[in-house]
């Protein structure tokens, strides 16, 4: 009972340690990889609901009819636990084969050697269909580390029946600034007699607010090199435009936005119609139209200075894991699912309007109702050039965001304050990650 | 057991009428206990009706009304939350079933026999092991799930319900051992020392002996362990990653997604649905907390 | 009272250390497997990671002490500190109190018990589940339950659950109101307790007051020291509650940023697992010495039988 226990306890630790610190690179390094002969197996992951798993399952039966060689399972988690699991499961050097990527992550796997530089299973991924800027935005330092599923675009979503209702003209969104944007939320407000309020949220609560306030200004949130360059102006215009919604009653009182981040898009307060006006990406009008059961329409967001501050976010991307041991196969998969028509006419805008120009105009004919509405929006608005990926380190920047939003908002710190401390966290966060 | 007053025979005159005045105190006492209880009851139970009206009400509603009152009970929340996924929702509540047995068999058999080692003999570095035990109670989940998940997936048990099971069997669940181990403790160790005097080893005497009389305290680890292991979501989410190996806290949570329109009235229902067979373990279960060495005999 | 016990220490042969010994070996045999095969592992490996830079993706580097002198002038370790303290000081006694009032309630003499057993237990059945989010909301958000009652009297409510004010105190709480499970180890104590003891108690003219704190409440000691040495490590490893109610932020404003709740967003939110180990292992620490304590202290008000 004396010794053997203490032997035990080295083997088992060293055991888990070991898996731990070894660090095995990929089964593909180097030359450009083949498809197997062999029948082969991949794993494929992604986070979303009941919805966009049954349809992905069935382009992967899709596939697998069309390349009987190869077999996909399929794995789905709610976002969280993906990348709780995503990131254990790398970590284990057991990752899945293809991954659901997003931009707050991509350059945080990337630059850790996770990923798979897609050029090198050129010969299976097509990546024609899609142009520059699309292509730039699955990029770090260069390399195609991922491919765009689909984009989505900044808009205000308006709630046209309860402007209807109180009597209150939709502005023209061709021209409008933030001014006006708060004139006529508090309109909404006082004509309805505190009974909803114009605007639902403000800036501050997404990554995407600073990153269009610093482009209104002629800045950008990260430079090139993914450092962060957004001035504390910036930042400090835009909390202090939140202050005065609130403050006004324009907007919905900063606790009700708080209710409203937990709650998810479909249950806050522009979804149960208690608000008439939300800043969202286009492609979220679908499940705001059926939350709210009431006519809405997308408007461009206002903007004072740069007219061209609106950008294109890739809604999310399309992966392979530098530990898969077939390329070749999952960029295969990859390329089912972005570039063949079979996958497209399965899949349509469920994970945003496509990226890919071709599929993009071979599904428009069929679009309806406010999926067409969301692809007519992008038709619309004049975005400026895509900015860079979310730096490594930086994938925690929308939490930390929203913390000092609060904090602003709840009138625990000042703008000015706020705007420095944040800017030193986040580029703290990034220094630390080099 | 759980009246007598109703049994009290009436006898003579006077006996009779003290008798009636202390049962009247006591009704009195009784009914006060019975509308603390029920204020108790409607205090803890509001969310728990809230939640069951939601999942009878169509999404639009379940946002814009805090109250109880249903007007048109929509079934097909039920109905489309069951089919929601490629199995039908019972096929998640059978492998959570399943983890659950495994998970309370081993529970069961290990930590009471771990417990019975620390409570009741004498052995090298007692103190030591036993603080040992306490420790591994004490480190959050998150920093060891990494290493753990390195040591199973070598073991080439990801993807099955063997690392939420086997570990049970190897009283991992320190939780109980320290339960069973209080328990154990509270038994008179004359019980045991006049079986030992009697000739009996160890491994009768736990079994014959203590075994039925921590009964209470087995039921409580069975009990929980359905609980837990029925809501355990982080565990079963990181190994179990083929969605028909999924249990019903991750099939609840696939329903949510931040980005689209999450099917609410789905989520409220099989929510309702998953609680049932909890709810129903406990209200048989706890029978067997009942039978205390008051009822089994003991003493 | 043990006479027989004091006679077999006294009789305390070397063949009975060892038997003892043996049979010891035979009960922790598998508690022994699990603990080296399974557990020491992980812990150690977490334990030399708290001295490395680990990001999860790639090897670890060592880096001595700066994991943990970084805790120093880490203002949001402080920040979940004091959140998690509080917390735990707060929400650990008051459930306790709920949980043996209700048991003693409910041990007996009342019509319907399993029927009130098993509704007071409910709560904590649905305590982690992603609807506890909505409800939460729901009872104490700003168009909220709780509001709505406020209403009625005149008061106009704020969002309890969404001003960084009360939002821990919801958490606390819902803490409370999760008062099943103590509730039910209570229950179990108190059924262990002979009736013989209080028959013979009886049988002596002693009153409910007297039976209860001469004989429920000393046997229900170890139980009650029980309760107390786990739910305060649980409260102090409070996770899944503040995760699902603030939608893992620890928000509004890092009021409800629980101990555990930072070291995941430090650990899986910003690949910071090195620093995220240490965090692991200065909660141990502290654990630790809150259970040291508790078990010096139990000497002088746990009564054991044996």
């Amino acid at each position: 009972m004396k010794a053997s226990p203490f032997r035990r306890v080295a083997v088992g630790a060293l055991a888990s340690l070991s898996l731990v610190l070894t660090a095995c690179s990929g089964g593909s390094a180097g030359s450009a990889p083949e498809l197997s002969n062999k029948p082969v197996t991949l794993r494929v992951t992604w986070w979303g609901d009941d919805n966009r798993a049954k349809l992905t399952n069935e382009a992967i039966a899709a596939f697998e009819k069309k390349y009987p060689n190869i077999k996909i399972k399929g794995e789905y988690k709610d976002w969280n636990g993906y990348w709780d699991a995503l990131a254990t499961t790398t970590a284990a050097k057991d990752s899945p084969d293809v991954l659901q990527m997003d931009e707050l992550y991509l350059a945080s796997y990337a630059d850790r050697g996770a990923l798979y530089d897609l050029s090198k299973a050129k010969k299976f991924l097509g990546t024609s269909q899609f142009d520059a800027q699309a292509l730039a935005t699955g990029q770090v330092n260069e390399t195609q580390y991922a491919l765009p599923v689909g984009v989505g675009v900044s808009s205000i979503v308006v709630n046209t029946d309860l402007f209807k209702k109180y009597g209150v003209a939709i502005p023209d969104d061709k021209t409008w600034t933030w001014a006006d944007y708060a004139k006529v939320a508090k309109e909404l407000t006082d004509k309805s007699g505190g009974k909803i309020n114009g605007a639902a949220g403000a800036p501050g609560f997404y990554a995407g607010d600073p990153k269009y306030w610093a482009r209104q200004e002629g800045g950008n949130l990260f430079d090139k090199d993914g450092n962060v360059s957004i001035k504390p102006k910036a930042l400090v215009d835009m909390w202090t435009y939140g202050l005065n919604l609130i403050s006004s009653g324009a907007g919905i009182k900063a606790s009700a936005m708080v209710e409203d981040l937990t709650a998810g898009v479909t249950a806050g307060t522009f979804a149960t119609g208690k608000a008439a006006m939300m800043g969202a990406y286009n492609t979220q009008v679908t499940a705001l139209q059926q939350a709210t059961g009431a006519h809405l329409r997308l408007l461009q967001p206002p903007h004072d200075g740069n007219a061209k501050a609106n950008f294109f976010k890739p809604s999310m991307y399309w992966a392979v894991s530098s530990q898969s041991q077939h390329p070749a196969e999952a960029a295969t998969f990859v390329n089912f699912l972005l570039n063949d028509p079979a996958g497209a006419d399965i899949l349509k805008t469920e994970r945003g309007i496509p990226a890919n120009k071709q599929i993009l105009k071979h599904l428009e004919p069929a679009l309806t109702g406010t999926d067409k509405a969301a692809a007519d929006y992008m038709n619309e608005v004049t975005p400026g050039p895509s900015p860079v990926v979310t730096p490594n380190g930086g994938s925690g920047i929308e939490p930390m965001l929203q913390r000092y939003t609060q904090e602003v908002y709840f009138k625990k710190t000042s703008p000015e304050d706020a705007a420095k401390a944040f800017i030193k966290e986040l580029q703290g966060e990034i220094d630390a990650a080099k | 057991m759980t009246d007598r007053a109703i049994a009290v025979p009436t006898r003579s005159q006077p006996v009779a009428r003290a008798h009636a005045a202390r049962h009247g105190r006591r009704r009195v006492r009784a009914l006060l206990k019975h509308v603390l209880l029920v204020a108790c009851v409607l205090v803890m139970l509001y969310p728990v009706l809230w939640m069951v009206v939601s999942s009878l009400r169509p999404n639009s509603e379940i946002f814009r009304d805090a109250g109880l009152a249903l007007t048109h009970p929509r079934l097909e929340n039920y109905s489309n939350g069951w089919t929601a996924f490629a199995q039908p929702f019972s096929h998640y509540l059978v492998n959570s079933l399943l983890v659950v047995i495994g998970a309370i068999l081993g529970n069961l058999l290990a930590c009471s026999m771990a417990a019975y080692a620390f409570a009741r003999l004498e052995f090298k570095a007692k103190r030591l092991w036993f603080g040992i035990m306490l420790v591994t109670i004490m480190l959050p989940i998150h920093v060891i799930i990494v290493p753990q998940y390195a040591l199973f997936s070598q073991l080439g048990w990801v993807n099955t319900f063997l690392p939420l099971i086997v570990p049970k069997f190897l009283a991992t669940d320190a939780f109980f051992i320290f339960l069973m181990v209080q328990f154990i403790r509270g038994i008179p160790r004359e019980i045991d020392e006049a079986a030992r005097i009697d000739g009996a080893g160890h491994a009768r005497i736990f079994f014959n002996i203590i075994v039925p009389l921590m009964v209470p305290a087995l039921a409580t680890t069975a009990i929980f362990t359905f609980i837990w292991t029925w809501n355990d979501f982080y565990t079963q989410l990181i190994y179990l990653t083929d969605p028909s190996m999924y249990t019903t806290p991750l099939a609840l949570r696939a329903f949510v997604d931040q980005q689209s329109a999450t099917d609410w009235g789905s989520v409220f229902a099989m929510s309702v649905v998953s609680l049932v067979p909890v709810f129903l373990v406990f209200l048989f279960g706890q029978r067997f907390l009942l039978r205390g060495i008051a009822t089994t005999g003991g003493k | 009272m043990s006479s027989i016990s004091e006679l077999r220490r006294l009789r305390g042969s070397q063949r009975d250390t060892r038997q003892q010994n043996k049979a010891a070996l035979f009960f922790l045999l598998p508690w022994f497997v699990g603990l080296f095969g399974i557990t020491l592992g992980p812990m150690l490996a977490s334990l030399y990671l708290s001295f490395t830079k680990y990001n999860l993706l790639q090897p670890p580097q060592f880096s001595g002490l700066d994991n943990w002198t970084r805790m120093l002038h880490d203002d949001r370790l402080h920040k979940s500190l004091e959140v998690t303290f509080t917390y735990v000081l707060v929400s650990v006694p008051l459930q306790l109190a709920l949980a043996l009032g209700l048991a003693l309630l409910l041990d007996k003499g009342v019509r319907g018990l399993a029927f009130y057993r098993s509704v007071f237990y409910l709560p904590s059945l649905i305590g982690g589940s992603v609807a506890i989010a909505v409800l939460w909301r729901t009872v104490f958000g700003t168009d909220g339950l709780v509001n709505k009652a406020l209403a009625l009297v005149g008061i106009h409510g704020q969002g309890w659950v969404s001003e960084p004010g009360t939002a821990l105190s919801t958490l606390i709480v819902l803490n409370v109101w999760t008062f099943g499970s103590p509730m039910v180890i209570f229950l179990a104590g108190l059924r262990q307790i002979p009736a013989s003891l209080y028959e013979a108690a009886s049988v002596d003219g002693a009153g409910r007051w007297r039976q209860f704190r001469n004989i429920t409440l000393p046997l229900l000691t170890p139980i009650i020291f029980f309760n107390l040495v786990l739910q305060i490590i649980h409260a102090f490893q409070t996770f899944t509650q503040a995760f699902v109610v603030s939608g893992g932020t620890g928000g509004p404003a890092d009021s409800t940023l629980f101990y555990s709740l930072y070291l995941y967003q430090r650990g899986f939110g910003q690949f910071d697992m090195g620093y995220a180990s240490a965090l692991a292992w200065l909660l141990l620490l502290i654990v630790g010495v809150f259970t040291a304590v508790n078990f010096w202290a139990s000497k002088y008000w746990v009564f054991y039988d044996d």
